[in-house]
């Protein structure tokens, strides 16, 4: 079994996409995190649902968790609504501490996979071929294969 | 020979620690080794030693109150009493600044400066978002009244821990004589920022009904925990106040709390010893050693026969030197070794004296100095550089100029006031 073969077509966005139609797609597909694309359609980087979190929950709450009890849902909305006049180019971290990006050939084994995942702390890893996004692989796609339900109790 | 090699080590120890070159614990630590290594210091003397050795009074003193803090912060009282003063400002900048300042500066005196600021920072930023408020000036404000606060008592600051084990004073003693001038020195600070952080200020009365809709209540994690807390702390206090009756030192002291509130609050230890600053008590260990070997090859005795000397019996120009050296020095170089340095040589140059209040004051020109100097730069105190660090993650960055030129005058205020104060308490009136 290879990357490519895992492949799902998976969401994609540009750096220009806007922030709230980003964190909508994350919420709409139930997907972990969505691949970033240059305008040529090649992998710019892998933007997490917990990125758009850590932009939309400003540090200080971050940092005393208690903070984050005394809002009211007024001030929790106008939180989320730091998100409108974003764009994806925003909530990226800063070049300098952005990790090696997830990606991986189309015929990269499981264990590849697997090794990416793990060593980027990364939901998921795009898969390209011929520079192009073929689509992605997610934790749980790879753990389905890693770990088949031999014994057919899945629902 | 000895000496000189001594004096060698303990000088690239002290630079090394001073800029930064390589980390304080390894730089303390290489110190001390070289100081075993010259045969100055054995294990005797490291571990056994009262005059010499590491003073333990100092290390279980700071790990008790560590492990107190490490419980009571995970109760909110901090977050609580932050909100609750800005509400009762009604959201006016100036007002709220001045709770927060009077907050932070009592805090400081029974907790550490880091920790204080640690908790204070993250809600006084929620607070200036609130109220629409440049939050740079409320950080600084704040650690510059952690600093001055934590003057006032002998746990406020861990330099004063150092000079009540090595003088023998007690809680009272640091209470009675720096206290009441950190009480006006707050109020010095108060008006500083007054005029230093003018436009700052500005109210914006729209915003207000934001700051109210915050419920304080919510912060309060754990109730329970609190009252718990609450009723220790009050014990430590008070055995703190009471160790001279009562003949526990306040290290036992400060170890007991620790030990009733552990077993009181039920959390597991990777909790409470999670605010345990491990590197920092081994810093200490190490800069005992190193110090405990300047006073083994008598380094430390020529120094206070000289300074007793050219003091004679003017003892206010003694505390004058004193003062101002010691603020200009812990403004630049880390106050907890110049002071482990220092206190040997004050505890000579005091027990040479005639035991008038004059020639004591030398212990509080020292702490007095040491404690305010660390206002004077970015680098001066553990507190600012702690303070920079959030306001820089939380993309206001403060350089070390843009702190040091608020810092600055107010050490240099602060220190003339507190001459003002030992010269008209221990000699003009004395």
């Amino acid at each position: 079994m290879r990357a490519g073969d895992l492949a799902e077509p998976f969401p994609v966005v540009t750096l220009g996409t806007e922030a709230v139609t980003a964190a909508r797609t994350i919420g709409d597909h139930r997907v972990p995190g969505l691949i970033v694309c240059e305008d040529d359609g090649s992998p710019h980087t892998v933007l997490g649902g917990s990125q758009v979190l850590r932009f939309l929950i400003p540090q200080y709450v971050q940092d005393d968790p208690a903070l984050a009890r005394v809002y009211d849902e007024d001030s929790s909305d106008q939180l989320l609504a730091a998100l409108s006049t974003r764009t994806v180019r925003d909530l990226l971290p800063r070049r300098q501490d952005r990790h090696e990006l997830p990606v991986v050939d189309s015929d990269a084994t499981l264990l590849e996979i697997a090794a990416s995942m793990a060593r980027l702390h990364s939901p998921l890893v795009a898969v390209v071929d011929d520079g192009r996004v073929v689509g992605a692989v997610t934790v749980s796609r790879l753990f389905e294969h890693l770990f088949p339900d031999v014994s057919g109790t899945t629902s | 020979m000895t000496t000189v090699l001594v004096l060698v080590a303990f000088v690239s120890a002290y630079v090394l620690i001073a800029t930064e070159r390589i980390h304080r614990v390894a730089a303390a630590l290489s110190g001390a080794a070289a100081m075993v290594v010259l045969g100055v210091v054995d294990a005797h003397v490291a571990f056994f030693s009262e005059d010499t050795g590491v003073d333990w009074n100092v290390i279980f003193l700071l790990l008790g109150m560590m492990v107190i803090v490490g419980v009571l912060r995970r109760t909110g009282v901090f977050e609580y009493a932050a909100i609750w003063a800005a509400k009762r400002a009604g959201g006016r900048p100036f007002a709220v600044m001045v709770m927060l300042i009077v907050i932070t500066a009592i805090a400081s005196a029974l907790l550490d400066n880091v920790t204080t600021v640690l908790l204070i920072a993250p809600v006084s930023l929620l607070v200036c978002e609130r109220i629409g408020a440049p939050p740079v000036p409320f950080l600084v404000a704040e650690v510059l009244a952690s600093n001055i606060g934590g003057t006032a008592t002998l746990i406020g600051d861990p330099p004063n821990i150092i000079i009540a084990s090595r003088s023998g004073l007690s809680f009272n003693d640091f209470v009675l004589n720096l206290a009441p001038v950190v009480v006006v020195l707050v109020g010095v600070l108060i008006v500083m920022c007054r005029v230093m952080f003018a436009s700052a200020f500005a109210f914006h009365p729209e915003r207000v009904a934001a700051l109210m809709k915050l419920d304080e209540r919510e912060a309060l994690q754990d109730v329970p925990l609190l009252v718990r807390s609450g009723i220790v702390l009050a014990a430590v206090l008070v055995g703190f106040v009471s160790h001279s009756v009562i003949d526990v030192e306040p290290s036992l002291v400060a170890l007991l709390g620790a030990g009733a509130l552990v077993a009181l609050s039920r959390l597991d230890p990777e909790d409470y010893l999670a605010d345990v600053e491990w590197g920092t008590l081994v810093f200490f260990m190490g800069l005992f050693v190193m110090v405990g070997a300047l006073v083994e090859v008598g380094v430390i005795g020529d120094l206070a026969r000289s300074a007793t000397s050219a003091v004679g019996d003017h003892y206010f120009l003694g505390s004058t030197v004193l003062v101002f050296a010691s603020g200009g020095l812990s403004g630049i170089v880390d106050n907890i070794p110049y002071v482990a340095t220092m206190s040997p040589l004050v505890a000579d140059l005091v027990s040479a004296g005639d035991g008038s209040a004059g020639s004591r004051s030398a212990w509080w020109a020292l702490a007095l100095g040491a404690d305010l100097g660390g206002n004077a730069t970015a680098v001066g105190a553990s507190a600012n550089v702690v303070v920079l660090g959030i306001a820089a993650r939380n993309g206001h960055p403060i350089s070390f100029w843009g702190f040091t030129k608020y810092g600055l005058p107010v050490a240099a205020v602060t220190i003339v006031v507190a001459w003002a104060y030992l010269a008209l308490r221990y000699f003009v009136l004395a």
